[in-house]
């Protein structure tokens, strides 16, 4: 589809992601996080922000494992998420 | 009165002047002094050459310097096709445009984007190999609620049924194209190399948000759902996938 070459049709052009690829969880590190994503997901209709602590939880696994680069999470999107940070700590656990 | 410029080096027409000046030889006499046969005064030939050495000299000159002009038009044309390649792009860095910038695209938003709640948007997964690549790729769920502003994860499964170890790498699409701009990865699985043993079976996520400019722009007023289509390739070792991007 995207490659269709009409002439003065928009094409699609894609990017890369900002933050890189993931790599592979070979080992099934984080398999129950997501396990419990896809629960809550089921549960909710596929209703996204119903589901955000448990994808922010994958998340969270995911950077502890090191399968991920360490952001802190205001980064990608969990600002509601998150308690206001109590002193000089930041990034805490909702 | 007939004043016919009589033409020396067309021999159709003579018979007709000859005929005609028959014809009014017998009118009048005095019409017959007209019509004989006199070249102008400047065409008599001198000896040998029609024109005039100086007159040629002249058109020469002239001749030279038109043919410059046409030959520096010409290559300045040529000139002008390979300076545009280098002239383009730095208009397009300079303005952004091309396609492949999108006003407001840029990772720090991520933090201070508020999510439009009022809009709901379905994004549906689609999953989809070349048929040399024997891996069994499926998204995990068929479609997410989501709404511009917000994060959102997805999973895509993919198996190697097979006794060897094998490399895959992806691409993506979004459709419709012009929503393509507003949707965001911040981190997938596309464009490196994803290499699964014999019987293994991965997750694959995908991390994603759509920009809360879709809600302003005009053209996505109708657009309620969006598909995002991964298509997963054999590589071969040690092969890079140019990453795309502007360069």
């Amino acid at each position: 589809m995207s490659t269709a070459m009409n002439f003065s049709t928009k094409s699609f052009k894609a990017r890369p992601p900002d933050k890189g690829s993931f790599p592979l969880d070979h080992f099934g590190e984080c398999k129950s996080f997501k396990e419990t994503f896809m629960k809550c997901l089921k549960e909710n209709n596929f209703d996204n922000s119903r589901c955000r602590l448990q994808s922010k939880d994958y998340l969270e696994c995911r950077m502890e494992k090191q399968l991920m680069a360490k952001e802190p999470l205001e980064k990608l999107g969990f600002k509601d998420l998150m308690d206001p940070p109590a002193g000089p700590e930041t990034g805490s656990k909702a | 009165m007939l004043l016919l410029r009589p033409s020396l080096c067309c021999p159709l027409t003579s018979p007709l002047l000859t005929g005609c000046a028959r014809t009014l030889r017998r009118a009048s006499p005095r019409a017959e002094l007209f019509l004989r046969r006199r070249p102008p005064s400047r065409l008599l030939a001198r000896s040998g050459s029609r024109w005039s050495r100086g007159q040629e000299a002249e058109w020469r000159t002239k001749n030279k310097t038109v043919l410059m002009y046409v030959a520096a038009a010409g290559v300045g044309m040529i000139g002008l096709t390979y300076a545009s390649v280098p002239l383009y792009r730095l208009y397009c860095q300079a303005t952004g445009l091309g396609g492949a910038a999108v006003a407001g695209h840029d990772t720090d938003q991520v933090e201070t984007m508020t999510p439009i709640k009022e809009r709901i948007i379905k994004v549906t997964f689609n999953a989809d190999t070349h048929a040399t690549l024997q891996w069994n790729f499926r998204p995990q769920q068929t479609e997410i609620y989501l709404v511009p502003g917000e994060t959102a994860l997805a999973f895509y499964r993919a198996k190697n049924p097979t006794e060897k170890p094998i490399i895959g790498i992806s691409t993506y699409n979004v459709v419709p194209f012009e929503a393509g701009q507003y949707f965001n990865k911040i981190q997938c699985f596309c464009f490196e190399e994803q290499r699964l043993n014999p019987h293994e079976e991965v997750d694959m996520p995908v991390f994603f948000y759509i920009d809360p400019e879709f809600d302003k722009d005009p053209r996505m007023a109708w657009v309620d759902t969006i598909i995002l289509s991964y298509t997963f390739f054999e590589a071969k070792e040690g092969q890079n996938l140019p990453l795309p991007r502007y360069n």
